[in-house]
């Protein structure tokens, strides 16, 4: 039953591109969304639901809260996108540089962080200082453009340059990196490694007094967890054409990447993807919708066709969002998650397991 | 096959002034059960995480199957065949009994289908097979000091110590955790176990060494060691001196 929904679900994610331009989409999107911005939410419910997968790994089995992972993320973009900017070198090689030197900088932050023997909250904030020691140097240094960024050149159409025009390969390639991903994930989770990372999760010296090389797996899992996610920033990098460190390289990110691994439920297999399936949609939805001035009357304007209606709760929303900033967006945001984190604490999966359980 | 399977000389441990662990010797030959016992804070936990490597020695060797072991990780003194039980429980709440097993199954059976068969067998060995899928973390103490002696033996070791796994269990459990001991030796386990339970000490071991103030007391054969004037005091007092 379970894998003939997932088998249909998949099959209705294929095809959606195929239709996302139709009439009917078309009249069924709210107005002012288009087909392609649909293709946008569910590229970005991929994207997010791939890096919250690659830090489950880390985050979830191994029980060693990152919050760097933008780091991660931003030494895939920026070698890929240098390489391809300088020699010209393909950004499919430069992916697989990027994840392996994004793979060293994971090995190494935990190489030191465990030989210090940081633990819990001190190693989350170990994780913070490295990453904040890449987004400097990408704002300093002349050869990462500074705080201006890296505009990819386009090549046009070119699957070799990994540049297409339209939204669809880059939709295809997202949801394969995702179901790569997770079927990499659902593989370690029955082999040794996972069950390893689950003991390392819940008692170090439990594990380590019955053989558990407890370093080395740790280290493992940091230095895949910080390949796959440079995976990601490779991927972002030729999706947007442009990067800079203040939009790839902030806590901000890593913050959004757990938000979704936890929302859905970390050191779960399907908890980071069902995680950017409920985040996502609503980030974009508070983010477009509020966004810019006016944008209370956007929001009012979908579901209020009466005009005068709409005037006094377009007045209501810009007083609440103090003149129609982007606040609002984090505040509806906020009150989500809030919710969320009361109703299931542990994440959305392991709340419907109990449920079904029941 | 018998021979010295363990040899601690002149362990040595300060907690900073506090001598915790002076000067003991200690050894143990192949297919004993030897007891290790004391008042409350005679050290012999410290000696516990010194001879599984959680605990440095500040001076003395611990040699096990005659290779130095002092300064290994425990995961690998625990590979070598000699693995430990902790006093304060540690399951892995989160997982299933059985799976909490196979972890240490997974010493000696890499692959997951392996380690849940030889995980089943350690289960069965402690009579405890019935409660393979049930979660470690709703486990009630005697259960939980089953689960401790399971995932040890699903290392498939030479040697094991167990750190008081009496404690808190009824005196029918007692008499069941005694069998289990006994099983464990007949299926060719060294067995070093510290414990308050007195019975079980007395009906067990094949010689006990006292520790009191981290010195070593007395050395030998049950019925020596309870009649020795120096552990008699140390337990009850100078008054009960012999």
């Amino acid at each position: 039953m379970r894998l003939i929904a997932a088998a249909l679900f998949l099959v209705f994610l294929l095809l959606l591109p195929a239709f996302a331009y139709s009439d009917i989409v078309a009249r069924v999107m709210p107005r002012g969304l288009s087909g392609a911005s649909l293709l946008n939410v569910f590229l970005l419910i991929f994207l997010f639901g791939y890096l919250a997968q690659c830090w489950n790994i880390l985050g979830g089995f191994a029980g060693q809260l990152s919050l760097g992972h933008a780091a991660f993320f931003g030494i895939g973009a920026y070698t890929s996108t240098l390489l391809f900017t300088i020699f010209g070198l393909s950004p499919w090689i430069g992916m697989i540089l990027g994840m392996s030197l994004a793979g060293l900088f994971g090995l190494f932050v935990g190489f030191v962080s465990f030989h210090y023997r940081l633990v819990g909250p001190f190693f989350t904030l170990a994780t913070i200082a490295f990453a904040e020691l890449v987004r400097l140097s990408a704002l300093h240094l002349k050869f990462t453009g500074g705080s201006m960024g890296v505009l990819i050149p386009l090549q046009g159409d070119s699957v070799w340059q990994f540049q297409f025009s339209g939204k669809a390969p880059y939709y295809y390639i997202s949801l394969f990196m995702l179901v790569a991903v997770t079927a990499l994930i659902w593989r370690i989770a029955r082999s040794r490694l996972g069950y390893y990372l689950h003991a390392i999760r819940q008692d170090e010296d439990a594990a380590e007094a019955i053989g558990v090389n407890t370093r080395k797996y740790k280290l493992i899992a940091a230095t895949l967890s910080a390949a796959l996610t440079g995976a990601g920033g490779t991927f972002y990098a030729q999706y947007t054409q442009y990067i800079v460190p203040d939009d790839i390289l902030t806590v901000g990110l890593s913050v959004e990447i757990i938000l979704r691994a936890i929302i859905g439920g970390s050191g779960t297999v399907l908890g980071p993807v069902v995680g950017s399936f409920l985040l996502t949609p609503i980030a974009e939805a508070t983010r477009v919708l509020f966004s810019g001035a006016g944008s209370g009357a956007a929001v009012v304007q979908l579901f209020a066709s009466d005009a005068t209606l709409a005037k006094k709760l377009s007045g209501y929303f810009s007083f609440l969002v103090g003149g129609g900033g982007g606040g609002g967006a984090l505040m509806l945001y906020g009150l989500i998650l809030i919710f969320t984190c009361l109703v299931m604490p542990s994440g959305a999966v392991p709340w419907f397991e109990r449920r079904a359980r029941r | 096959m018998t021979g010295r399977l363990l040899e601690a000389s002149d362990i040595t441990v300060r907690f900073g002034g506090l001598v915790a662990v002076n000067a003991v010797d200690f050894r143990v030959d192949k297919g004993e059960i030897v007891g290790l016992i004391g008042p409350n804070g005679a050290g012999k936990t410290t000696f516990f995480n010194v001879v599984s490597g959680f605990c440095r020695p500040h001076a003395g060797s611990v040699s096990f199957r005659g290779v130095d072991i002092v300064g290994l990780k425990p995961h690998l003194i625990s590979r070598m065949g000699l693995t430990r039980t902790f006093q304060i429980v540690k399951p892995f709440p989160d997982m299933s009994v059985l799976e909490n097993v196979m972890i240490g199954a997974f010493s000696v059976h890499p692959a997951a289908k392996d380690a849940r068969l030889a995980a089943m067998k350690a289960l069965e060995l402690v009579e405890f097979a019935d409660w393979a899928h049930r979660r470690a973390g709703e486990l009630p103490v005697a259960g939980r000091k089953r689960l401790e002696v399971a995932k040890v033996m699903a290392c498939e070791p030479d040697l094991i110590l167990l750190d008081e796994v009496m404690a808190g269990l009824t005196p029918a459990e007692h008499n069941e955790m005694i069998e289990t001991v006994r099983a464990i030796r007949a299926s060719g386990v060294t067995v070093i176990i510290i414990e308050h339970v007195m019975p079980v000490i007395m009906s067990l071991c094949d010689r006990i060494y006292v520790l009191h103030h981290g010195e070593l007391i007395c050395e030998g054969p049950p019925g020596k060691v309870a009649r020795d004037p120096g552990v008699v005091r140390a337990y009850l007092g100078e008054e009960f001196a012999l």
